[in-house]
């Protein structure tokens, strides 16, 4: 009646590990996972938060009809709500348009936060707008990923001129602040969500090929690869099986943890008129709906504060969650810091 | 260190180079007739396209583009900017010094409260200040320039009526246009003062302050957070524990012997910290309403003025570089152990 697991020492679970322990202990790691599991929430239960106010073609797109969406939305036993919930149509994104008056209205009943100029409402771009920023930063990072293990993938494994040209070309780019050169590819693709975010990845990317290379460098020179040379493994089977397994871990979970690096750059574009198309649910661009009752608008200063603050404390909010997370783990992992 | 300086000069118009062939190449991505304004001169040859098509090559090959861009540009035409109405080098003469203006007013109190905070916060190692300091600089890490800049506009301007926005009032720009003010430097702070028009510079200064304050909260975090672990460094070390020994006053120790060696980290941040200070501009300088060449820029990208974009981009390119350069130059001197073959 011996089992294997007597022997075998007891495998420590990932959340009795110190690294965790350390990470918990931490209160500003704890704000943080707060902050985004609020604004996960806010993402996943946006049609059922928004089901008494979505725009017509969202509710023609899902075949419910104003009193119908009200109820099924809320109802989880509704095949509709699963499929606006994980796959909302596009036109859900669409911030609905309750006037077209130039002029905002403060916070009433119907519209908790008001609505902005053009007849946009507020609710409405605040909560939808949290998917957006997720949507974003996810497909960024993960652009950015798959250009950088190519770039640092090929410098690390080839080496020699092609090394160098590829970190040259990582220098260049590297030297242009990113939101002056994100601003220029915006420009030149043209407005629209997918496009905006391959600029962003365009430019955010040298970094993370330039942590790739350094890690396959390294372990390229441990003792279980040329081991693994010796006993004949071909050079592609190498470096897919051994080295960039072992070297890709870091960047993945530095470049994810960017994600609030990356919704700032994403909202300034939107703000500056480059991102998501006019009306699209984005905090960004909601703030530069207000651009014109910011400052002491008809000599009433702060009677329209609404307009703004709103989205910039969302923007602030949602950045602030990922940056404490991203330190905390950056704590955890390397105590030394 | 003579052959480092020479090498890395010669890097330079390298790396512009390399530049404006990623963003002529992207630039290929568009039709003829949107390229063909980066060829425009003057307003009425926009409405002859096709002649300008046609003249430049444009729907030829890139290459060939190119080596007509380039050739332009080594004449010393970076060509007419459709934002401005008026040629490239004309505009970036015009508006540079206003951003000049902002980008000093706002460098020094970055580095004096960056480098302040992080001193505090090390020498109060793990007290409620350390900690406090440490929320405010992942607070000012997370806010994106433009939201500080609302709220300094909405607050400040707009609440407390405070401060201004623009660079100077209309009556005195009106003024300016008309009289006798000489420019010298095109900084309005230090040109009133030359003119000996103190209400002039004092107007200057006032519309400075909530723009550079915006930088200021944006950059500093930064700085702080650098000159924060490298002062725990300093401080740990064995010539520290000899200066206390020998019985120096704490604050000797402090300001004197380990602040001295721990800026030394701080510098290198130089590059990275001008890089975020002129996004930051950027985007400041069109919520401010601040003519400089980050409003012409951030215009110039909604239109999609292409020859004003690759300009600015190499402007900035030369900036940053020389930037870089003068900050390895920098750190010879500030520690003269470090060598350059």
């Amino acid at each position: 009646m011996s089992s294997p697991d007597y022997d075998a020492p007891k495998r420590e679970r990932w959340y009795e590990s110190k690294r965790f322990r350390r990470f918990r202990r931490n209160p500003l790691a704890v704000a943080g996972v707060l902050i985004l599991l609020f604004f996960a929430g806010m993402a996943l239960l946006a049609p059922a938060l928004t089901a008494d106010r979505l725009p017509r073609g969202c509710m023609r797109d899902l075949g419910l009809g104003r009193s119908e969406a009200r109820t099924a939305l809320r109802n989880p036993a509704h095949p509709a709500f699963w499929r606006a919930t994980f796959a909302p149509p596009g036109s859900c994104y669409k911030i609905p348009r309750v006037s077209y008056s130039p002029v905002p209205k403060p916070p009433s009943k119907k519209y908790p936060l008001g609505i902005a100029s053009g007849g946009y409402d507020i609710y409405y771009g605040i909560v939808w707008g949290a998917r957006t920023s997720f949507y974003i930063g996810v497909l960024v990072v993960g652009i950015v990923l798959v250009i950088a293990t190519v770039v640092g993938g090929l410098a690390g494994l080839f080496g020699g001129w092609l090394d160098n040209l590829l970190m040259r070309l990582v220098d260049v780019v590297y030297s242009i602040p990113g939101l002056v050169l994100a601003m220029v590819f915006a420009s030149i693709f043209g407005r629209g969500l997918i496009k905006t975010m391959i600029a962003i990845a365009l430019v955010a990317w040298p970094i993370y090929a330039r942590m790739l290379r350094g890690n396959i460098l390294q372990v390229k020179a441990q003792d279980y690869i040329s081991a693994a040379h010796a006993v004949g493994v071909g050079n592609l089977r190498l470096f897919f099986k051994h080295i960039l397994p072992n070297a890709i871990g870091p960047m993945i979970i530095l470049a994810s943890l960017d994600i609030g690096a990356i919704v700032i750059t994403a909202s300034t574009l939107a703000f500056l008129g480059l991102g998501a198309d006019v009306g699209y649910a984005d905090w960004g661009q909601m703030i530069s709906f207000a651009r014109s009752w910011i400052s002491n608008p008809g000599g009433e200063p702060l009677k329209y504060w609404f307009v703004w603050f709103w989205p910039s404390m969302a923007i602030a909010l949602f950045v602030l969650g990922w940056n404490l997370l991203g330190d905390a783990v950056r704590d955890a992992l390397d105590p030394r810091s | 260190m003579f052959n480092y300086i020479t090498r890395r000069l010669l890097q330079i118009p390298v790396v512009l180079f390399v530049l404006s062939l990623i963003i002529m190449g992207l630039m290929q991505l568009l039709s003829p007739e949107q390229r063909a304004a980066a060829f425009v001169t003057s307003d009425k040859q926009i409405e002859n396209l096709d002649l300008i098509i046609e003249k430049y090559h444009l729907r030829e090959g890139f290459v060939v583009q190119y080596k007509l861009w380039a050739g332009e540009v080594l004449r010393g035409n970076l060509g007419f900017s459709r934002i401005s109405k008026e040629p490239v080098l004309t505009t970036i003469r015009k508006r540079f010094p206003a951003s000049m203006e902002l980008a000093l007013a706002a460098f020094v109190p970055i580095v004096l409260v960056g480098v302040w905070l992080g001193t505090q916060a090390a020498t109060h190692r793990d007290s409620l200040l350390d900690q406090l300091l440490r929320v405010v600089a992942i607070v000012g890490w997370s806010l994106p320039t433009f939201v500080v800049a609302i709220w300094l506009v909405a607050w400040i301007y707009g609440g407390l009526g405070w401060f201004g926005i623009g660079r100077l009032p209309s009556s005195l720009l009106i003024e300016l246009a008309g009289g006798d003010f000489k420019k010298y430097t095109g900084l309005f702070t230090i040109d009133g003062l030359l003119n000996g028009r103190l209400d002039i510079t004092l107007e200057a200064l006032k519309r400075l302050v909530l723009p550079a304050a915006a930088l200021v909260i944006v950059v500093s975090a930064g700085i702080m957070r650098v000159m924060r672990s490298s002062m725990l460094d300093e401080l740990g070390k064995d010539y520290v524990r000899t200066a206390r020994a020998k019985g120096l006053a704490e604050k000797t120790v402090v300001y004197k012997h380990a602040r001295r060696n721990a800026l030394i980290p701080v510098i290198t941040m130089a590059g990275p910290m001008l890089g975020r200070m002129i996004g930051g501009i950027v985007v400041i300088e069109l919520i401010f309403n601040f003519p400089g060449l980050g409003e012409w820029a951030a215009k110039a990208a909604l239109q999609l003025d292409v020859t004003t974009l690759l300009a600015f981009v190499m402007l900035i390119g030369l900036i940053m570089a020389v930037a870089n350069l003068l900050v390895d130059i920098a750190y010879v001197v500030v520690d003269p152990r470090i060598r350059y073959e």
